[in-house]
């Protein structure tokens, strides 16, 4: 079963101003696509806009898959997704 | 190496920034569209000294074609122009928009250009889009090709997004996104909580990947991840 749906332990980190999670890390399918992630955050943070980014280089596409990103970014098991509340473009 | 620790760039660097991130595209998406520099046109009325003529221009890729949005809105596979990139080397598919038209009605083509504004020292992504008839398209018909992200975010901010201006260098009205926020965002994603890099900025020759990564989001445009991969900077 679990050999099958590899589970990866996502560790969402506040940036700026904005707030810190009760529950920073969770698992989540390694199926799943990025965007299960921005929606969480959404959600938990009442927020339309954010900007969520991985390895402090850029922002991972919503259809990118977790598993693809933690093997590529993944770092001590886990795989660490900045996020702030603050994305303008004008 | 020369980094960029305020998310803005001097016009050198974005030549610097521009000629990496055509070279590294070539690399990792040899059969897409490439990127390619345009030296502006000389003004004989503008003094040249001290400036290089190839380094004043911008960086283009024209005729893409974006891949079809999925049910949630996004883009699956891989970016640029999927479908017409298998007839790029036959020379017996000369007129692909037509192919593709056949099959697909809604086969419009995209033009980008990356333009330096020396007023926010930022690159700014101008574009245009276009059915295959040469029609131009209106944001209204852009706006049914951009992932529902896109859509929302016009919605909200309808003149701080996406708006018509004219092409700095070619004097024409283009779309362009909105610069203001661009050097913001691009310091958050420089960000590094606890590691020893902070404060190191973003490699100027990586600049444009990371940008890229997020203004190509607008269309549903990706990156693949190995060019995303900046020389392990974990």
């Amino acid at each position: 079963m679990a050999s099958e749906t590899r589970k990866v332990v996502v560790h969402l980190r506040a940036t700026g101003d904005a707030p810190i999670l009760k529950q920073a890390k969770f698992k989540i399918a390694g199926t799943d696509k990025f965007v299960k992630v921005i929606d969480f955050l959404r959600r938990q943070l009442h927020r339309d806009t954010l900007f969520v980014y991985v390895n402090s280089a850029f922002s991972p596409n919503p259809d990118e898959l977790v598993i693809d990103l933690y093997n590529n970014f993944g770092f001590d098991g886990k795989l660490v997704v900045n996020y702030a509340c603050s994305m303008a473009w004008g | 190496m020369v980094v960029s620790r305020d998310g803005t760039l001097s016009s050198t660097e974005f030549y610097v920034a521009a000629s990496a991130f055509s070279e590294q595209w070539r690399k990792f998406n040899s059969a897409l569209r490439q990127w390619s520099w345009v030296p502006s046109p000389k003004r004989p009325w503008i003094s040249h000294n001290q400036v290089n003529y190839m380094e004043e221009g911008y960086l283009s890729v024209e005729n893409v074609i974006l891949p079809e949005l999925n049910e949630e809105g996004h883009r699956d596979g891989d970016l640029i122009e999927k479908e017409e990139c298998g007839c790029a080397e036959e020379d017996e598919f000369i007129d692909a928009a037509v192919l593709i038209q056949n099959d697909d009605a809604g086969a419009r083509q995209y033009d980008f250009h990356v333009v330096y504004s020396a007023c926010y020292r930022v690159p700014v992504l101008y574009f245009r889009a276009y059915c295959s008839d040469g029609q131009p398209l209106l944001l209204d018909d852009i706006k049914k090709d951009l992932p529902l992200n896109s859509v929302e975010q016009l919605t909200r901010s309808r003149w701080l997004f996406i708006t018509q201006e004219e092409h700095p260098q070619l004097n024409r009205p283009w779309y362009t996104l909105h610069p203001c926020g661009t050097s913001e965002w691009m310091k958050l994603l420089q960000h590094n909580d606890d590691s020893a890099a902070q404060g190191e900025g973003i490699p100027v020759d990586k600049y444009l990947i990371s940008w890229f990564s997020v203004v190509g989001q607008v269309f549903g445009l990706r990156i693949p991840l190995e060019m995303l991969n900046l020389g392990g900077t974990q």
